[in-house]
């Protein structure tokens, strides 16, 4: 599309290293070492040892962040993430508490999740007309709103038996699993975005649905897919956030889908679809969850935080529109 | 003939199908529980979702321009968390400042948010969604570190809530107000056909001569107006403010405005529409604790289903109506 920039379907490899360099992911890189260098500067304890050990808690997120991408490309929205988490961390500490094998617990929590996503897109592919805002804005209340019923007056629950959740929070040496995973994941998740037909197909739906379509694409079926994917990793999500918290009560993953949603706009996924890749959204998201980790070492307030990730979030959408406006103009003068 | 077409008109118009609908559940929980259908009952739920009342017409407007605003509720804590400080601190007493003051400090924001939207073509969600983090700190930020103010710190300000003026709280003649105005102001008024003519359809507004930025900068701005104007109600209504107040409340707001007929895509959405939408949340919201078996923790769930069903009925209907359509075309 004239005047859209950044990569669309055709994207051509460009190889030299100033393109590399003024490239969207190369700012983030850029970005990603100066916050280190000012977490570093402005708190004593800021080292590799203390951010790998702080991490794991932050590190949830980021698994929400893939499929979230896959969604946003596809130019669509899943704000019930949150509470999905919620849901299956309140169903995983339930069947904890009914001294189930580890194992089965796990896979309960994935079952919620994948269930709650499916939901989500049936009723997205079989009412195609619906806004995803409106249907994930009534799956999000839904969702919780079973999570409260379940969790009934008390309105929390710990978990008795930790011995699982125990092991899946260990490292090797000093690295978590989590952070194994969450690399892991994010290389599979980059390269069916980038390299596979299913990748290129996302964006063909992203790009223009009807287009899409009419060549042959199953729109419906890779919607569905998608957004049952997203629902799967909310339930690995509320699985690791279980390994640290051992409880879930009502406001469990509040706010979560929106902090995917930021991490994954942050690293140059458009929201209005067609655009971005997986690298900006992990590197965007290491951003905030050193930020994060740097930050909190010296008591800053989770509220100031989160003002600086909403001032990068508009600057980082708002500042590439407002150069090339600013370009034009000068152009047409 | 005319008759009949007005017949037609009525059954087929979303608003009358919506009225049906609160009247069934005033009806139904009536019948469960008489104590709801009381004068003072019903101005206790009118007075409690003042707030929401009020920003469901901001919402519309945003929602009628296809935009969508989930920052509000930062700016009524921002807004209602300045003057609870500020009456706190004995800054200010008078209540007529404090309202200009939250309302003005919700003009500022809905500013900020209607110019990176409209000047910079930041897509609606990810702009309000940033806004929405940093009012909510700034919120946080003008408490002192999440002071709260309480109801003995608050003065005189409190008593606005209570006062009533010609046998009605003010509260409930500040929402009567603002719907009056937004009725006459969305039919009558030229900038008012100008948000409609710009949600249905932005480019040929444009052609016609709409300035659409313009309209799409002003739209957020009395969205931020009346976010403003809900803040001060909050800290009224609740005689206290404190810097996490009606977290998640947008959501109730966007509720509203879909059960209410408002489209996601901009253009079809009424005032009528939202204040349907606003009481029939209202009024399931008033009446479970009523009702036996259902407590309170079933709210969420039927409150979603229902917007689930609202909004799934409309794909239906419509899919009906375009069959129908085709039918009266074939020979």
């Amino acid at each position: 599309m004239a005047g859209k920039s950044g990569r669309s379907i055709n994207n051509v490899p460009e190889s030299s290293i100033k393109r590399m360099i003024f490239s969207w992911e190369g700012i983030l890189i850029l970005i990603f070492i100066a916050v280190n260098i000012f977490c570093a500067m402005f708190s004593e304890f800021y080292n590799v040892s203390s951010l790998l050990r702080q991490m794991p808690v932050y590190l949830a997120e980021v698994f929400l962040m893939l499929p979230m991408a896959y969604i946003l490309v596809l130019g669509e929205i899943d704000i019930s993430v949150g509470s999905i988490v919620c849901l299956s961390a309140t169903v995983c500490c339930i069947v904890c508490n009914m001294n189930a094998p580890f194992i089965v617990v796990v896979l309960t929590g994935l079952l919620v999740g994948t269930a709650c996503g499916a939901v989500n897109g049936f009723i997205l592919t079989k009412f195609t007309e619906l806004p995803p805002m409106i249907v994930t804005l009534a799956t999000q209340i839904i969702f919780r709103g079973i999570a409260e019923i379940t969790l009934g007056s008390g309105g929390s629950i710990t978990m008795s038996n930790l011995d699982g959740f125990n092991a899946i929070g260990g490292k090797v040496g000093q690295v978590p699993y989590i952070l194994f995973l969450v690399v892991i994941l994010a290389v599979v998740f980059a390269i069916i975005l980038g390299k596979s037909t299913f990748g290129r197909r996302v964006y063909a739906i992203g790009t223009n649905r009807l287009t899409a379509y009419y060549s042959g694409v199953h729109v419906q079926k890779i919607r569905m897919i998608i957004y049952t994917v997203m629902g799967t990793v909310s339930g690995l999500c509320a699985i690791f956030l279980l390994s640290s918290s051992f409880g879930a009560n009502t406001t469990t993953g509040n706010g979560f889908e929106m902090d995917a949603i930021a991490m994954a706009v942050f690293g140059g996924i458009s929201s209005t679809g067609g655009k971005g890749n997986i690298a900006g959204g992990v590197i965007a998201a290491f951003i905030i969850v050193c930020l994060r980790v740097g930050l909190g070492q010296q008591n800053v307030h989770a509220q100031v935080i989160l003002l600086i990730i909403g001032v990068l979030l508009i600057a980082a959408v708002a500042l590439p529109n407002i150069i090339g406006q600013v370009r034009r103009a000068v152009k047409t003068k | 003939m005319e008759k009949k077409s007005f017949i037609k008109k009525l059954t087929g118009s979303r608003e009358a199908l919506l009225a049906a609908v609160l009247l069934v559940l005033f009806i139904v929980v009536t019948v469960i529980n008489p104590s709801f259908l009381t004068v003072k009952s019903l101005m206790d739920m009118l007075k409690n979702n003042a707030v929401t009342m009020v920003m469901a017409l901001g919402m519309l407007c945003v929602m009628l321009v296809g935009g969508i605003d989930i920052s509000i509720m930062s700016t009524l804590a921002l807004s209602g968390m300045s003057i609870g400080m500020l009456l706190k601190n004995d800054v200010i007493a008078s209540t007529p400042l404090a309202f200009l003051i939250a309302i003005a400090i919700g003009i500022c924001c809905g500013l900020a948010v209607g110019l990176v939207i409209s000047r910079a073509d930041v897509p609606p969600i990810i702009a309000t969604m940033g806004f929405m983090y940093v009012f909510r700190a700034m919120g946080y930020l003008v408490s002192n570190g999440g002071q709260w103010a309480g109801a003995a710190a608050l003065g005189d300000f409190k008593k606005f809530a209570t006062t009533k003026f010609l046998g009605i709280n003010c509260v409930i003649w500040v929402v009567i107000l603002c719907y009056a105005f937004f009725f006459w102001f969305m039919k009558w008024t030229r900038t008012g056909r100008m948000i409609y003519a710009v949600g249905s359809n932005p480019s040929a507004a444009q052609v016609s001569g709409i300035n659409v930025k313009n309209i799409k900068l002003l739209v957020y701005v009395i969205m931020g107006l009346l976010s403003g104007l809900g803040g001060a109600l909050q800290v009224s209504v609740y005689a206290s403010a404190m810097p996490d107040m009606q977290y998640g409340g947008e959501m109730d707001v966007i509720a509203a405005c879909v059960i209410g007929g408002v489209s996601m895509s901009g253009g079809r959405g009424s005032v009528l529409g939202a204040l349907l939408g606003s009481l029939i949340l209202a009024t399931i919201a008033k009446a479970l604790p009523l009702i036996p078996f259902f407590d309170q923790l079933w709210l969420n769930t039927i409150k979603g289903v229902i917007i689930l069903v609202v909004v799934v009925m409309n794909v239906v209907l419509q899919r009906i109506a375009d069959k129908n359509a085709l039918k009266g075309r074939e020979m």
